[in-house]
């Protein structure tokens, strides 16, 4: 049956139902991104939906912001435009779970912790566990390549989203990958996507890699006397046959924020395997502390929580710091060097990857531009990169919160923007070089 | 089409006289992959030493409008590396150095045309390999693996190439040196790196290539389980991902392949078994043996006629001989056979089994087994007598067939061989017009001119793939403001 609509919002109502779409007052000012206030808040319960509502958007030259739980609108240069947020927590629906191969279909609204409550009755994971992961959207994990400690053992989402249907600017659905654990038909849509922020196309629902729960696991905290000796001891631990689940490196105020004893510098190591693999491996990690003349203390089942929970409540600034595992001890000092040596900085992150997390107390963005641009010019000598995960819109105005994105991909990527989203319907403004 | 005399000319400028092919001998060796099906000739092969040659070679290309198609080892096995349009050859082989290797991050920085192998070789004494491990790893380029996105039997645990792809250095079909992603993660942009793995050379040739090496596991078991049919045998994969294990591979060889086997050098399979599963655990020396004595469990439960756990690395070597073994003896079963790549999930195949015999069966064609069963990912070779007519066409429809009950299962039409010439006509088994035609805008992207591996990957279409109209979304009816 047709509707007929004489209004945008007439069309809105139409598709989403009167309780699905709002213009009200209240309701646009709690939904503004960087003060900027919508004209329209929809959201969509149905793929159908999500992609009739991009496509009014679309033609009638609507600036679309996808969003999910919220966690991550700091992320991101402002937007250059916002008439419709569009709010995909109504799409919260498991499509299908497959235990037996493996592989979930969720929509992008389905919070990780309501996705693990179901996996957790048969022993399996999507081992993905971003800061504040339990309440965070797959969508908005996926949209902004999210990691936490776990990605040292399973990768982030980039290896285990297999197939992904979104909504392309023009409100045309498309599918790319597959539903199966193995496919290289066609080209790799699916990496196109992650990361990308929605400025290629909606996320509306993903197929996802799981993995089996390990049955037993441990977690121990070797507390260091240096970064030096951090930095000796994740090079070792990476070059021995353990396989961690997670390697966490804990600066002295992380290590007092998650109530751990003081120490200059701290790694939680965490073994996951049968019983009695995690038993031996875990004595191997005890013996390199010992090397190092450093105690190792075995944390309770509880530790993943507190840091997960120190993580997502630190800031008013995050930083993202990618550098070389071989650089991390000249990298940690650099930081404190550019962000001065005041309490207000807190230093996390996955060791032998090569990634820190910094939290800052600080949000003066004149200062704080200052410092990153220093660090950013320091990791650049290793090709690394200083994000604003979190910050402060006149931060993320002040200067690009990306940094720089060399000349020959970024045309690249600004051509595919050109080609996908000409009109920049989605989410204008807040990617890479403005995209 | 043939080139001119001054375009071949231009050729050995970049890159020199002894690294132009024209002569028509020389040219042959070039016609074609593991694929022999589909052939093609270049006009000319040119043999590149640097980034910078590369990029020249492009640049002359878009000037004269001529096709550019690379080549590594030319071991793939779906027309991939042949040109069906003529033009101009990139053989990588003489880009085939180890850049840099990098123990401390855990990399290594490599030129397109080296050997799978000798990757893992320079790194093994130091405890540490390249995962992913194609069958034809001993020959195959780790460019040409790149440019497929190859898996192989282990990368049931450690995944297929492009999760061990940090970085790369392209000649984009632009004409354009771009580097990509590289040892440090997370880079801000799009991942251009994840898209261009898997690619085919239909956007951009690949001058170099930083991917991650692996730690060498403390221990490595095998299990080798018979059974009466292929169906019980099965049964066991499910059985065993559902009971949390995470083999490193898990193998299947069925009947036919089992009698090819040992019908040559004999890898000692029980006589009339109808299956053969090879199961191989890797990791901390404690869980791999709780795992073996697990999977060995698993496997009696559903009726293993004998199952065989290695003690030793010869004995694993004896285990592994006969999959190894198994694409070669398949030439004692047919002289011509058509081979398949198609994925299913995994608890479906005892379901696409039983269809595979029963197909077989209607066709009246042999249909031999040997694959990467804990994937899902099927290998069946469909074979025929092309001696007899027709066969090479009921061949052809029993492969037809059995894509599409993979795919009516939810399943894939290629897990890691790639589409090539020989599978680009199946991509819209798999996607719809909304979903080839995102793709032909991806390639458009990095190759406007569309000269960069034609024919390959994505199918012809009357208006050149442009032709396929994604549907938008119905909308209200009206007019609003």
């Amino acid at each position: 049956m047709s509707v007929t609509a004489r209004t945008l919002g007439g069309a809105l109502i139409a598709i989403v139902g009167a309780g699905g779409a709002s213009d009200d007052a209240a309701a646009c000012a709690a939904a503004a991104i960087d003060g900027r206030r919508p004209q329209w808040v929809v959201r969509p319960r149905t793929l159908d939906e999500l992609a009739r509502v991009v496509a009014i958007a679309h033609d009638e030259g609507l600036a679309v912001v996808p969003r999910g739980a919220g966690h991550a609108l700091a992320l991101g240069s402002p937007p250059a435009c916002v008439d419709v947020v569009l709010d995909l927590c109504g799409l919260d629906a498991i499509v299908e779970y497959n235990p037996d191969d493996l592989t979930v279909t969720v929509q992008a609204g389905v919070t990780a912790g309501a996705l693990a409550a179901v996996l957790h009755d048969r022993r399996q994971t999507l081992p993905l566990d971003p800061p504040g992961w339990g309440s965070r959207t797959l969508g908005g994990i996926a949209a902004t390549a999210a990691g936490g400690p776990l990605r040292l053992r399973y990768g982030t989402m980039r290896d285990l989203l297999l197939g992904v249907r979104f909504v392309q600017a023009d409100g045309v659905v498309t599918w790319g990958g597959a539903r199966v654990v193995k496919s290289v038909t066609g080209y790799d849509v699916p990496k196109l996507l992650v990361g990308a922020l929605g400025t290629l196309g909606i996320l509306g629902e993903l197929t996802l890699r799981l993995h089996p729960l390990p049955e037993a696991e441990a977690t121990c905290l070797l507390p260091l006397r240096s970064t030096e000796i951090a930095q000796d001891v994740v090079a070792r631990l990476v070059d021995s046959p353990l396989q961690p689940s997670r390697c966490e490196l804990l600066d002295a105020a992380a290590l007092a924020a998650c109530g751990l004893p003081a120490a200059a510098v701290g790694l939680v190591v965490s073994l996951g395997s049968v019983e009695g693999a995690v038993r031996a491996q875990q004595a191997m990690v005890v013996a390199e502390a010992t090397r190092v003349r450093a105690r190792a203390e075995t944390m309770g089942p509880g530790f993943w929580r507190t840091y997960d929970r120190v993580l997502a409540e630190s800031g008013p600034t995050v930083l993202r710091l990618a550098t070389l595992a071989t650089r991390l001890a000249a990298t940690l000092d650099e930081v404190r060097a550019s962000l001065g040596g005041d309490a207000g900085v807190t230093i996390t992150g996955c060791a032998p990857l090569g990634l820190l997390r910094v939290a800052l107390r600080q949000d003066e963005p004149a200062v704080l531009a200052k410092a990153i641009e220093r660090l950013r010019a320091f990791v650049d000598e290793s090709d690394g990169s200083v994000v604003v995960e979190r910050g402060s819109t006149a931060l993320r105005t002040s200067l690009d919160p990306w940094g720089p994105v060399p000349a020959g991909p970024l045309a690249l990527m600004r051509a595919l923007k050109q080609e996908f989203d000409p009109r920049g319907t989605l989410n204008p403004g807040r990617f890479v070089g403005g995209l | 089409m043939s080139l001119t005399p001054r375009f071949v000319d231009e050729m050995r400028t970049i890159v020199g006289k002894d690294a132009v092919v024209v002569s028509v001998e020389g040219r042959m060796t070039y016609e074609c992959d593991m694929h022999t099906f589909y052939k093609g000739a270049p006009d000319v092969v040119v043999l590149p030493t640097r980034t910078e040659q590369v990029r020249a070679i492009v640049q002359a290309c878009r000037r004269a409008n001529t096709p550019i198609v690379p080549r590594g080892s030319g071991t793939g096995l779906i027309g991939g590396a042949m040109a069906p349009q003529g033009g101009v050859m990139v053989s990588m082989n003489r880009m085939a150095s180890i850049l840099e290797i990098d123990y401390g991050n855990r990399c290594a920085t490599v030129q397109p045309g080296l050997i799978n192998l000798w990757l893992t070789n320079a790194v093994r004494e130091r405890g540490w390999f390249f995962a992913p491990d194609p069958s034809s790893q001993m020959v195959s380029s780790i460019g040409g693996n790149v440019s497929t996105n190859a898996g192989g039997p282990h990368c049931l645990k450690y995944g297929i190439t492009t999760n061990h792809v940090l970085g790369l250095e392209l000649v984009t079909g632009r004409g354009e040196v771009v580097r990509v992603g590289g040892k440090t993660l997370d880079r801000p942009g799009y991942d251009l790196t994840g898209v261009a793995v898997g690619s085919e050379g239909t956007f951009a040739l690949v001058t170099a290539i930083t991917v991650r090496l692996t730690h060498a596991p403390e221990a490595v078991k095998t299990v080798l389980a018979a059974f009466r049919t292929v169906i019980e045998a099965s049964q066991v994969v499910s059985a065993a991902i559902a009971a949390g294990m995470t083999p490193a591979a898990m193998e299947m060889l069925d009947e036919a392949i089992i009698r090819a086997i040992n019908a040559g050098t004999g890898a000692g399979y029980p006589e009339g078994a109808g299956a053969v599963l090879l199961i191989e655990l890797d990791g901390p020396r404690a869980e791999v043996e709780v795992q073996g004595e697990r999977a060995a469990a698993i496997c009696r439960e559903h009726g293993a006629l004998s199952v065989s756990v290695a003690r030793d690395e010869a004995e694993r070597a004896l285990l592994w001989k006969g999959r190894k073994e198994a694409a070669g003896a398949v030439g004692r079963l047919t002289a011509s056979y058509l081979l398949q790549d198609a994925v299913v999930p995994r608890s479906k195949l005892p379901h696409i089994m039983r269809e595979i015999v029963a197909i077989g069966e209607r066709y009246g064609l042999l249909i031999a087994n040997v694959f990467h069963a804990g994937d899902g990912n099927l290998h069946p070779m469909i074979c025929y007598d092309d001696t007899r007519p027709d066969e090479l066409e009921k061949a052809k429809e029993a492969n037809e067939e059995l894509l599409r009950a993979c795919i009516a299962l939810g399943g894939s039409v290629t897990g890691e061989h790639g589409m090539g010439m020989d599978k680009a006509k199946n991509l819209p088994l798999q996607y719809a017009d909304a979903d080839l035609n995102f793709m032909f805008r991806i390639r458009g992207v990095f190759d406007p001119a569309r000269l960069m591996n034609p024919g390959k990957l994505l199918p012809t279409h009357p208006a050149c793939g442009e032709g396929f109209r994604p549907q938008r979304p119905r909308l209200p009816e009206g007019t609003w403001v």
